[in-house]
């Protein structure tokens, strides 16, 4: 489901994603958008903040209301700013992902790869391994092997590397991963997570200046590089 | 700055001495007249020091005592001349009414007296009474000529210490930054010169029509005096007794005149003698408010001239916004609309290699314009005043790796080279502006460096200081233009037929903005072998560093 109000770009992401194979149902408003979600039970929600006649807040909290028999699909929210708080607030709701405007269909179709996959591992027994180049994350086993080589990691760098590799390819914003690494109280101290990301990228990343797996989303949160796909 | 003191109290001339010849048929019928001469009269006789009626009264003494000492040793005439002599000397001191009421009771005393036959008021001879009355004659103009002689004095020393007054005032308001806060000063020396409380309606701005909300009132005012006030603020004329306008009033309205059309305030002020005029006092209290008046103009022009300045800035600088725009957005958008109508309306003549430039061209120029459009509105944001950043504690390693991250996706052939310090402290920044910032200047570097020459990126501490420099071995920049590419849309005086540096408009103005609203500095040096350096510079905040990250429970 596509919920966008400019036809231009309703029209644009569409074909594109028609092309791909997916069964578009486009909406233009909130209530719209509110009515479709009820009646076509998407499998993925693109939603535009920004919409005319309310916040994308309320979508999200309808969709994520639990119905018996369906599962709650994945958002990705598209955002006409960078620094936009909404969007933030969205994430931390349980938004899955955002993209910023412009855009490519390139970015777009990556994305929804990634947020449609969690959610069939969400249903499916809980991620314990991933497997990205050279580096070899096992959760279940509290290992972490990089060129075959293990890795020794504090409690708090494996706890933080773990979030993230529950949530490889997409972002998780500083105050979920704050909350979830060090609890609810310290999720102003964005401090923390700077000096233990600069940690574990120096023990994971081949040069720390220049991170190829632990990326940072500027102003919103860090990402983990998806996990190879043969994994 | 504080005030100097004006001059001493100035007391009101007195109108006994200087009680206006003629009268214009006009206030003929004031019903106050005939008690106001009394009340002058009275106020010059309480005026007079203790030690002047003491003075008077010892030229009496001296003079009745020789006469009585040397009674019939002296000739009448003689005996008469000592009086006259006794009379002049005490019309220096006394007042002049009590002079002449001294002089008429001495002429007769001398009669009783010293006049044949002795000890009543009878004249033997018409010899005797041609002396009393010519004696009489002789104090009387005596006491008037003195009188007049101190008055004129009087009158003098007293236009001195009201030159002296304006001339200080007029030094207080000229050094003063705000004349209004002044206000009080002159209020103040208005009312010590009237008697009586002065009010004054001061405009706060020189513009339009005064309006409450533009005004300042010092002082109190009745409803029929306010009324009053905002009539000669509008109408910015005189009124009141003599002012030739509503002369019926009981107090001078007299406007603080400025130069200007409009007046800058007005005056109210209470007659010492209900309703009636009295010219040199009025000149006086009308010198006193033009000063003020003065002054708020100068205030005024002032303003008005900044205000003009800044708008012809504004103005100046959305002319150059706009042509910017106009240049900078139509060549992408000329191009984007050729390949895409090129697509739409030519697609199956085409093949597909021409279709993918086409496509491609259409995605690197939208790519070019988001990219202005982000700065253009990064820089009116940062323009604006109040501007908040998101400030939160960021790691330079962090910015840099995101930073080197974006510019391989879009160049991925270039090459570029991070050098950090190791140990470089945390940074209270707005991660997203530091991010566009290095961004524009990584751009602005592989722009202008030829493809196989490396820009590095380099960071280190400089004392309180954390200094990002982007480096590049490109042509470097002109000595004339190392201030100037940071302003928007500056060019230079580059010839007309040069060819325009793509998007060189705005995005060093805005990167400087984003320095300088985290307290910092960007600034352009030359390198000794050849290119440009780029170093932001910005403080390392002065508050604690945040404590250590904890483990976090297990």
């Amino acid at each position: 489901m596509l919920v966008e109000d400019d036809r231009a770009l309703r029209q644009t992401l569409g074909d594109a994603l028609r092309v791909e194979g997916f069964e578009v149902h486009t909406a233009a408003s909130l209530a719209e958008a509110q009515a479709l979600a009820h009646h076509r039970q998407p499998e993925i929600v693109l939603l535009d903040l920004g919409l005319p006649d309310g916040d994308g807040a309320s979508l999200l909290a309808s969709l994520r209301a639990p119905r018996a028999g369906h599962a709650s699909p994945p958002v990705l929210v598209i955002s006409a700013r960078e620094a936009d708080a909404a969007k933030i607030a969205l994430l931390d709701a349980g938004a899955d992902d955002y993209l910023v405007k412009p855009f490519s269909i390139g970015e777009l179709l990556a994305r929804m790869r990634v947020a449609l996959r969690h959610r069939g591992t969400r249903l499916a027994p809980a991620v314990t391994r991933y497997t990205q180049g050279d580096l070899v994350v096992d959760l279940a086993a509290h290992q972490v092997l990089r060129a075959g080589a293990p890795v020794h990691l504090t409690p708090t760098e494996f706890k933080l590397l773990a979030r993230l590799v529950r949530s490889a390819g997409q972002v998780v914003t500083h105050r979920a991963l704050l909350a979830d690494v060090w609890g609810a109280e310290h999720t102003e101290q964005t401090h923390y997570l700077r000096l233990y990301m600069g940690q574990l990228r120096a023990k994971l990343e081949a040069d720390p200046a220049e991170p190829q797996r632990l990326l940072t989303e500027p102003g919103v949160g860090y990402r983990l590089i998806d996990a190879d796909l043969q994994a | 700055m504080s005030t100097p003191p004006l001059s001493a109290p100035i007391t009101a001339p007195t109108t006994a001495t200087n009680a206006a010849p003629a009268e214009p048929a006009l206030r003929l019928a004031s019903p106050t007249r005939p008690a106001a001469q009394a009340l002058a009269t009275r106020a010059a006789l309480t005026n007079t020091p203790p030690a002047a009626w003491m003075l008077g009264a010892v030229a009496w003494g001296l003079g009745w005592g020789v006469l009585l000492l040397a009674d019939t040793r002296l000739a009448l005439a003689n005996q008469a001349l000592l009086l006259v002599l006794a009379g002049a000397l005490a019309a220096l001191w006394l007042p002049a009414p009590a002079a002449l009421v001294a002089a008429l009771l001495a002429v007769a005393a001398f009669n009783w007296t010293c006049v044949p036959p002795r000890g009543t008021f009878a004249v033997d001879s018409p010899q005797n009474a041609l002396l009393l009355a010519a004696m009489a004659g002789v104090l009387a103009v005596l006491v008037a000529v003195v009188a007049r002689l101190r008055a004129q004095a009087r009158a003098a020393q007293q236009h001195q210490q009201q030159a002296e007054q304006l001339r200080q005032l007029g030094d207080v308001l000229r050094q003063a930054g705000d004349p209004l806060t002044h206000a009080g000063s002159v209020q103040q020396a208005l009312a010590t010169l009237m008697g009586s409380p002065a009010t004054l309606l001061l405009r706060r701005d020189g513009q339009g029509l005064p309006t409450p909300d533009a005004t300042l009132l010092l002082g109190e005012a009745n409803a029929d005096e306010l009324a009053g006030l905002w009539h000669a603020l509008r109408q910015c004329q005189a009124m009141g007794p003599g002012c030739g306008h509503h002369t019926e009033l009981p107090c001078w309205y007299l406007p603080l005149r400025g130069g200007g059309a409009a007046s800058p305030g007005v005056a109210l002020l209470r007659l010492p003698l209900a309703g009636r005029d009295n010219p040199p006092l009025r000149d006086h209290a009308q010198a006193l408010c033009d000063q003020l008046g003065q002054a708020l103009q100068r205030q005024f022009s002032a303003l008005a001239e900044a205000q003009a300045q800044a708008q012809a800035h504004t103005q100046a600088v959305r002319n150059a916004l706009l042509a910017a725009i106009s240049h900078d957005y139509r060549t992408p958008l000329a191009t984007i609309l050729g390949a895409a109508s090129s697509l739409a309306d030519q697609a199956e003549r085409l093949d597909p290699a021409q279709r993918r430039r086409l496509a491609d061209s259409i995605v690197q120029e939208v790519t070019q314009l988001s990219r202005m459009t982000d700065n253009t509105l990064q820089l009116a944001r940062l323009d604006a005043p109040g501007v908040v950043l998101r400030l939160d504690w960021e790691s330079a390693e962090e910015i840099i790796g995101t930073v080197l991250h974006r510019a391989r996706r879009r160049a991925p052939e270039r090459k570029l080279r991070a050098r950090l310090e190791p140990g470089l402290p945390l940074l209270r920044c707005d991660a997203l502006l530091l991010n566009q910032l290095l961004d524009n200047l990584v751009d602005n570097a592989l722009k202008h460096t030829a493809d196989d020459v490396p820009v590095e990126l380099l960071v280190r501490r400089e004392g309180q200081q954390l200094v990002l420099a982007v480096r590049d071995r490109g042509p470097g920049v002109p000595a004339a233009w190392r201030e100037r590419i940071f302003d928007a849309f500056q060019r230079g005086d580059a010839p007309p037929d040069a060819p325009l540096r793509p998007g060189s408009g705005v995005g060093l103005a805005v990167c400087r903005a984003i320095a300088r609203a985290h307290g910092g500095e960007l600034r352009l040096r030359p390198r000794s072998h050849g290119g440009s350096s780029f170093e932001c510079s910005l403080p390392l905040a002065d508050t604690a560093p945040p404590p250590a990250a904890p483990e976090a429970q297990a």
